[in-house]
């Protein structure tokens, strides 16, 4: 691979709601880009390329948005690609960004992402437009939404290694608290686990408070090289130089019930392992829990971002329980996950969430956080953890600060 | 009993807007609500020094209409090399499919083998297994109420003769939900009333 450096240059997000009447999704996406090109310090002239990110084409009832969002930012007649992979599309759209400047294709990427999923279509139906992205004739006929997938692996984890409800019900606490501190954030809230653990039934083991959201929003994030940012960057030098150092790739069997025993079986992510291991060989980390300073995971339920960790190599397989217990991964913890409230209390508009990872990993890094969500920098190592279906599509991506 | 929300931070809340009466649209027939917007309803944009303490600067953009859209699309849907597994079903038998290198017997048919690209052959096997993991629904989407009873019970099984990997359904005539445990037998039954899918002709019972 090519020894071109990728930076980070700046990010923004317009703000993750349960429904935002106050704009179309391609007014959301303007405004995420406003405050990106603000942040950096950038012109939009001087950007060469875009990747438009979005997952479904239901929900918005247009095709070839791509096209929507690049004209309304004045990108006209610069080049732009989609990348979808479910609710991996943001964090392969920062692969994508990865990969274009590294072949040379291009010195600048903007990188937008969007989802409009709010209540402008009744719940049950947003649920359906979800499972359309499970096999339509194996798993969609029968089981109908996602939420009885994930509870299946999860009552499977639980059989495995004795995992309980009441540690994955920690998960939802810790992120909807760290929410609070994030004004983007669509649910903060201060909550016990009493309260997760006594929320609606609705798949065993999962609760209404153990699921993420539907949320409306856009996010917004500029990569260069060092050459270009000097040249085109008022900002260069002037904030912190943050590095996209590893992006990794892994994939999995459409259907869960595909996949090869005993590993990943159907309690585990094997694309995540995949991904995350592609990705520590490139940024040269060899153990993930002591090097990283914080990490946004795709907790799309509670229990997943358990066995996220135990994947992505934080822990043993099975550990994740007990260290959670031990608040290993809070806000002062070893290893602070989601930090910016994650799918759970920040929101998920599929294909803004990856991209919303990549911006707290830049915010925490740049120490830009808010005071009491901001983790303490030492190795100025930061990951993102995106992944689509019941892990058919994950992406991995490393920042680190290096100033 | 669910206690109630603590919320720490209140963000501002959506007003509720009634839809318009018919008769009020207008010359719009599908017009449902004209309001103005909260502000904000974006992100503060604290950094952006020449907004802050100044006026609103989307105040031009503020009120909205929002109208109704209906679709209905109907698909003619083919099942393509899997038909026969659906047709079979109809005669209450279960098929498989085998590769004939790897030997491998894929529950959830294929017509060909992801090991190693091999055209497989059909196999009946006898619609046995093994409960291996399972989820209890007590919520299920409108548009499945057709189809399944709340609650609902997605079971994953591992079927004899085709030990490598599972089959996905719904396991029904469980008797109490108690009595459901991951290792226990169950078997294919078939459906004597019309359905819409044909995947739907099956599920699983305990053996």
């Amino acid at each position: 691979m090519s020894e071109r450096k990728v930076y980070v240059l700046g990010g923004g997000i317009s703000k993750m709601a349960a429904e935002r009447p106050d704009g179309t999704i391609r007014d959301w996406v303007v405004e995420a880009v406003m405050e990106a090109v603000k942040d950096a310090g950038v012109e939009m002239d001087n950007i060469e390329h875009a990747t438009t990110s979005y997952f479904s084409d239901h929900f918005d009832k247009q095709l070839k948005q791509g096209a929507i969002f690049h004209d309304s930012v004045g990108m006209c007649p610069k080049p732009n690609v989609r990348v979808e992979g479910g609710g991996a599309t943001g964090g392969l759209a920062i692969r994508n960004a990865y990969a274009y400047i590294k072949a040379g294709l291009c010195e600048s990427m903007i990188v937008y992402g969007a989802e409009n999923m709010g209540r402008h279509v009744p719940s049950d139906t947003a649920q359906e437009f979800i499972a359309y992205a499970s096999d339509f004739d194996w798993e969609f006929q029968i089981a109908g939404f996602y939420i009885a997938y994930y509870a299946l692996m999860m009552r499977a984890h639980m059989d495995m290694y004795g995992t309980k409800e009441e540690q994955f019900a920690k998960v939802s606490v810790k992120n909807h608290r760290n929410a609070i501190y994030n004004e983007y954030a669509h649910q903060p809230m201060e909550i016990t686990v009493d309260d997760v653990m006594s929320s609606p039934l609705i798949t065993s083991p999962y609760k209404r408070l153990d699921c993420s959201l539907l949320s409306d929003g856009a996010s917004c994030l500029i990569f260069a090289t060092a050459e270009w940012a000097e040249r085109y960057c008022s900002t260069w030098k002037k904030k912190p130089a943050i590095e996209l150092v590893a992006s990794g790739c892994g994939t999995d069997f459409m259907r869960l019930a595909d996949r090869p025993w005993p590993y990943p079986g159907i309690a585990h992510f094997r694309a995540k392992r995949v991904a995350s291991q592609m990705a520590y060989k490139m940024a040269g980390i060899k153990d993930p829990a002591k090097e990283l300073d914080c990490a946004e995971i795709h907790d799309a339920y509670s229990g997943t971002e358990l066995v996220s960790y135990e994947d992505l190599g934080f822990c043993g397989l099975g550990q994740s329980g007990p260290l959670t217990d031990e608040g290993f991964f809070d806000l002062g913890g070893e290893l602070p996950c989601n930090t910016s409230g994650g799918l759970i209390g920040m929101g998920h508009p599929v294909g803004a969430t990856g991209i919303n990872q990549g911006i707290e990993i830049l915010r925490q890094l740049r120490e830009e956080a808010h005071p009491k969500r901001q983790v303490v920098i030492k190795n100025g190592l930061g990951l993102t953890d995106s992944h689509g279906g019941t892990g058919t599509f994950v992406a991995v991506n490393i920042f680190r600060r290096v100033d | 009993m669910a206690k109630t929300r603590k919320e720490k931070i209140e963000f501002p809340k959506l007003p509720v807007i009634k839809d318009l009466a018919p008769k009020k649209r207008g010359l719009v027939t599908t017009k449902l609500q004209v309001f103005e917007t909260l502000d904000p309803m974006g992100p503060e944009m604290h950094w952006m020094k020449e907004f802050v303490n100044e006026e609103d600067p989307w105040k031009d953009f503020r009120l909205i209409e929002k109208i109704q859209i209906d679709q209905h699309i109907t698909y003619r849907h083919s099942l393509g090399k899997y038909s026969k597994f659906f047709i079979e079903l109809e005669n209450k038998r279960f098929f498989a499919t085998k590769c004939p290198k790897c030997g491998q017997v894929w529950p959830i048919p294929r017509p060909v083998c992801p090991n190693d690209l091999s055209i497989c052959k059909w196999v009946e096997l006898p619609g046995t297994g093994t409960l291996v993991s399972h989820s209890i629904s007590r919520f299920i989407p409108v548009f499945m109420r057709d189809r399944v009873d709340i609650p609902y019970v997605l079971a994953m099984v591992r079927m004899d003769g085709a030990p490598k990997t599972l089959f996905t359904h719904m396991l029904k005539n469980y008797g109490k939900e108690e009595d459901i445990y991951d290792g226990m037998r169950v078997k294919v039954a078939y459906s004597d009333k019309p359905v819409p899918h044909p995947l739907l002709l099956m599920w699983f019972e305990p053996a």
